[in-house]
């Protein structure tokens, strides 16, 4: 007994870090958007975009998520963020985005038209866009804070 | 784990393994085993620290603990591998300092390994020696080498030095610190980095090892 006692301390503390699922009811639903509309929206942009490819089901986004929101906190004022929601559906997308509290815009992505539309591949994915919606640089996978503050940083260095 | 962080785990292997054979003085028997052992068990814990420090719990997304690249906490992993380190040899502290040359050689090896990875590169620099990433005409520092050339020059000069019971084992771990933390402000950072982990393994590794013997272990022995 006093040899499962530590066993079952440590499944205590790590079980208390999960809860009930997140409340969904301020998020509303994402905007769908197509390959045309989403180029249109970065061609009118005055100012970098980074865009992030994620979905729900993607257990590398949920890793990601924290350090995207970082970025948008430390640079939102100088850079849009916009994320992609691909191959999922509202129900679960808000949940995501009710658990991590992504603060930037995001839009509905059914197909994955977008992502293949500049050639991207699996999921996530991250698309470093200068002003004016020419793109940069594409990370597939997941990106590290290191590679995430780079791709930020080279932005930043063509739109000052 | 991707491939390119898998070629930089095997840079630290082999550098670990080559840091054995170099300075073999007093390290228990399969030193390197223990030593691969303990970096693996090192990297698990602190992916999982960073993991409930991010507010994903382990046993709900246990998927996640894989996702290496999603972040490695650096002190839950300093302080898993030490354990497992130490588990494996029984406590006995004259093995951790033993080994200690090794494992910083093989901690410049994960640093190195940036070169597989693509992921050397730091703050713009107009130094000579500055590079520019593929597809940008930014030079920058190459940072993750300049650690790696410290930690391996700290591996030499802890390698040189005598075996008293916790000596080489607290200043390697201080030398891990400050090579981060002196390397610190020339990464990329969007959180600032762990710069008070890195002050805290410099003190507690100096505190080890001018106080170890008498402090921490004063049943330690040295190598004979």
């Amino acid at each position: 007994m006093r040899r499962l006692l530590p066993i079952a301390l440590v499944v205590a503390f790590f079980s208390s870090c999960g809860g009930p699922g997140p409340d969904t009811s301020g998020v509303p639903d994402l905007p769908e958007m197509t390959v045309a509309e989403f180029e249109a929206k970065l061609a009118a942009l005055d100012r970098p975009a980074v865009v992030n490819v994620w979905a729900s089901w993607c257990i590398p986004c949920r890793s990601e998520a924290p350090l995207l929101n970082a970025a948008f906190e430390a640079h939102g004022g100088e850079i849009e963020f916009i994320g992609v929601d691909v191959e999922d559906n509202q129900p679960d997308a808000k949940a995501f985005l009710a658990e991590f509290g992504l603060g930037f815009e995001h839009v509905f992505d059914r197909n994955r038209s977008i992502p293949n539309r500049f050639a991207g591949f699996g999921t996530p994915i991250t698309f470093f866009f200068a002003a004016g919606g020419e793109l940069m640089s594409t990370h597939n996978g997941i990106i590290d804070e290191r590679g995430l503050a780079l791709g930020i940083d080279e932005l930043l260095r063509i739109d000052p | 784990m991707e491939f390119t962080l898998l070629w930089a785990a095997l840079t630290a292997a082999a550098l670990g393994w080559l840091g054995t054979r170099l300075w073999p003085a007093g390290l228990p028997d399969r030193p390197a085993d223990r030593l691969l052992g303990a970096g693996a068990i090192g990297l698990l814990v602190g992916r999982i620290v960073a993991m409930i420090a991010q507010g994903t719990s382990p046993l709900l997304h246990p998927g996640d603990i894989l996702v290496v690249r999603g972040g490695v906490h650096t002190a839950g992993a300093t302080v898993g591998a030490l354990v497992a380190y130490l588990w494996s040899v029984r406590g006995e502290i004259r093995y951790l300092d033993a080994i200690t040359p090794a494992a910083l050689l093989a901690l410049a090896g994960w640093h190195g390994g940036c070169l597989w990875r693509s992921a050397c590169l730091g703050v713009a620099s107009d130094l000579p020696w500055a590079v520019a990433g593929p597809a940008s005409v930014v030079s920058r520092h190459p940072v993750e080498l300049y650690a790696a050339l410290a930690l391996a020059a700290a591996a030499w000069a802890v390698a040189r030095l005598s075996l008293r019971p916790m000596l080489r084992s607290g200043l390697g771990l201080a030398a891990a610190g400050m090579a981060r933390l002196l390397t610190e402000p020339l990464r990329l950072s969007l959180t600032g980095g762990p710069t008070g982990w890195y002050i805290t393994a410099i003190a507690f590794g100096l505190v080890a090892a001018l106080a170890g013997p008498r402090v921490i272990a004063p049943r330690a022995r040295a190598v004979t």
